[in-house]
């Protein structure tokens, strides 16, 4: 989901700034405790569940969520929780190399695009108009298509739909910095053209592109949902997020949970992460 | 987008005709480039999703022909090669594929030999009142939300309104399409999904479709809403004692709505790509089911083709906003002629 136009809409001006150095506000406090608890989950997720993600005890399936299971069990009588809780590394790993391709390759093309101007530019430009032409779902699931049906490969799409926008922040941000006085003073002084632009025009990009990367990060997990939920991921008994909302589809009508609970921990980990941007733009602006 | 936006500054003019006329021209050199501009980007945007997708690896003719029950000579391969193009060599391939959509051929489905055209064809409509509803449900949505964030008193019901764009945002639009399904038509019994295509289904669909994107408008709209607000003429307004609604519909409504409209265009690619999902959890026959189809038997004429044709509503629609956006603004209007 390309989201050229979010950034400037999170940027809404109506939250109370808090003063520099303040302690930052609950919701951010939650939703960076939420994105902990899944990043632990990914590294050990033999430490929060005592359950096998892959066998399940037949006699206890489709049992409602209760103090037994917490998030019930699914037609094979595998305990939900440990299946989302197993299912995060990947769902993790596969948004993490997602942002990763669109800022270094996105970045990379907006830096020398931004910095070195002219027809360089204008390739660079129109490459990242028709990426921005092609709905980036759909642009995802071309690109899965060509490469085989894998999370990894998801990955890889998603990464691919994502690049137009951070090729796009760069070269603004490149265009913003480059006429500043430090710049003209590093070139004068005699710096390379690679120097001055590794060394003073990209630290000084970077930050909003950052901010921009976690932003992406929660709707690379929703696109790499998206994918693993039309069966474009790898294929059961994998527990991808996206998969597990698939899987407990065709049990909607008498296990409600199966689908509820797996899709949930998506929205609620994509919130936290959308939060925790907004909070690292607001202070980029203060 | 708004390349008008950047490309005429706001100033005096002085009147007379020939003003005019030259604004008229210098507004006719600029639509023609935009235009040819975007004709170009669906053009390359063929040659992308053609060659990305030409590095599947097999087909499904070849593995058809192959397999030795099917029983096709060496001769027989080569004629259906031959006719589906696949002898030749890729920028060769391209090259006539191009050329053949140029002139409205699009070629022949790989997997069920029909015309690729009337495959889309029949699936344009449901699309397409999927796609009008959900756009008209979502600026709905997010004008509401707008009203309701500058109308609302600041307390927990304003915040509630503004937090409600970004858990939008974060939900899945799978997700959000299985409850509405579980609540509306299997507990309530509102509609049935026998009849995916009834208009009370395709108002649900729309409305899945619609909540995530109605979130990408209301965030541009509020901040929008926001920054006038904060205007001189705004605080003016209200210190006349005009009451804050009509403050905002007389006042705030107008400059908001002209970077809402520019958003309008831009989350249309996310109906167009969100419509695959929604499309197969309400079991529609759209483009979105059809690009379905095409990716899981690896179709490329069929799945180049929807993908092709989505990429050209968005880039037209764009290209119908940029160039309405000097025509809406009057800052831009007046434009170049203080230069």
């Amino acid at each position: 989901m390309s989201t050229a136009v979010l950034t400037p809409g999170l940027r809404a001006g109506a939250q109370p700034r808090t003063a520099a150095g303040a302690r930052p506000p609950a919701t951010v406090l939650l939703s960076a405790a939420v994105i902990l608890l899944v990043l632990a989950w990914s590294i050990a997720p033999g430490l929060f569940t005592g359950h096998d993600p892959a066998v399940g005890v037949p006699d206890d399936k489709f049992i409602a969520p209760g103090a037994q299971h917490w998030l019930g069990t699914d037609h094979l009588g595998r305990d939900l929780l440990t299946r989302i809780v197993h299912g995060s590394a990947s769902s993790m790993t596969s948004a993490l190399i997602a942002v990763a391709i669109g800022v270094a390759v996105g970045g990379a093309l907006g830096l020398v695009g931004g910095y070195l101007g002219g027809w360089v530019d204008a390739v660079i430009g129109r490459v990242v108009d028709v990426l921005l032409a092609i709905p980036g779902f759909l642009l995802a699931v071309v690109v899965v298509t060509a490469l085989g049906y894998d999370t990894r490969n998801a990955a890889i799409a998603t990464g691919v739909s994502a690049v137009a926008v951070f090729a796009r922040l760069m070269r603004s941000e490149v265009l913003r910095v480059r006429t500043s006085v430090f710049i003209e003073a590093a070139r004068i002084s005699g710096g390379s053209s690679t120097y001055v632009l590794l060394r003073h025009v990209l630290p000084n990009a970077l930050r909003p592109v950052l901010s921009l990367a976690v932003l992406q990060f929660g709707i690379a997990i929703l696109v790499i949902a998206g994918l693993a939920f039309l069966g474009y991921g790898d294929p059961p008994p994998a527990s991808d997020w996206g998969l597990l909302v698939s899987d407990g589809r065709e049990h909607l009508l008498h296990a409600p949970w199966l689908v509820l609970a797996p899709g949930l921990v998506i929205a609620v980990v994509v919130l936290s992460v959308s939060r925790l941007s907004r909070h690292l733009d607001q202070g980029r602006n203060r | 987008m708004s390349a008008a936006a950047t490309e005429t500054t706001a100033g005096s003019s002085p009147a007379g005709t020939s003003a005019a006329a030259r604004t008229a021209r210098r507004y006719g050199s600029f639509a023609l480039r935009r235009t040819g501009q975007a004709l170009v980007v669906i053009a390359l945007a063929y040659v992308l999703v053609f060659l990305v997708l030409a590095a599947i690896p097999g087909d499904p003719i070849s593995a058809q022909l192959d397999n030795p029950q099917n029983g096709y000579s060496e001769e027989e391969k080569a004629q259906i090669r031959a006719f589906h193009g696949l002898d030749r060599p890729v920028l060769v391939q391209l090259l006539v594929s191009l050329g053949n959509a140029l002139r409205g051929e699009l070629g022949t489905s790989m997997s069920t030999s029909q015309p690729v055209a009337a495959m889309i064809g029949e699936a344009i409509p449901s699309t397409l009142a999927l796609a009008v509803t959900a756009l008209a449900l979502a600026i709905l949505l997010a004008a509401v939300l707008g009203l309701l964030s500058r109308l609302l008193p600041e307390g927990p019901l304003n915040s509630l309104v503004r937090s409600l764009p970004a858990a939008f945002l974060s939900t899945p639009n799978f997700l959000i399409g299985l409850v509405l399904i579980q609540v509306l038509a299997v507990n309530l019994g509102l509609f049935s999904l026998v009849e995916p295509e009834s208009a009370r289904s395709t108002l649900v669909a729309a409305l899945t479709l619609a909540i995530p994107v109605s979130a990408q408008i209301a965030q541009v709209f509020i901040t929008a809403l926001d920054e006038s607000s904060g205007q001189d003429y705004a605080e003016v307004a209200l210190s006349r004692g005009l009451p804050p609604v009509q403050v905002v519909l007389r006042h705030l409504l107008r400059p908001s709505l002209l970077p809402t409209v520019t958003v309008v265009g831009l989350v249309l690619g996310e109906v167009l790509g969100g419509s695959l999902i929604t499309e197969t959890i309400f079991g529609r026959a759209g483009v979105g089911t059809v690009v379905q189809k095409a990716v899981s038997s690896q179709d490329v004429p069929v799945l180049l083709a929807a993908v092709v044709l989505s990429a050209t509503v968005f880039v037209m629609v764009n290209l119908v906003i940029d160039l309405l956006y000097p025509l809406l603004d009057p800052r831009l209007r007046v434009g170049k002629e203080s230069r």
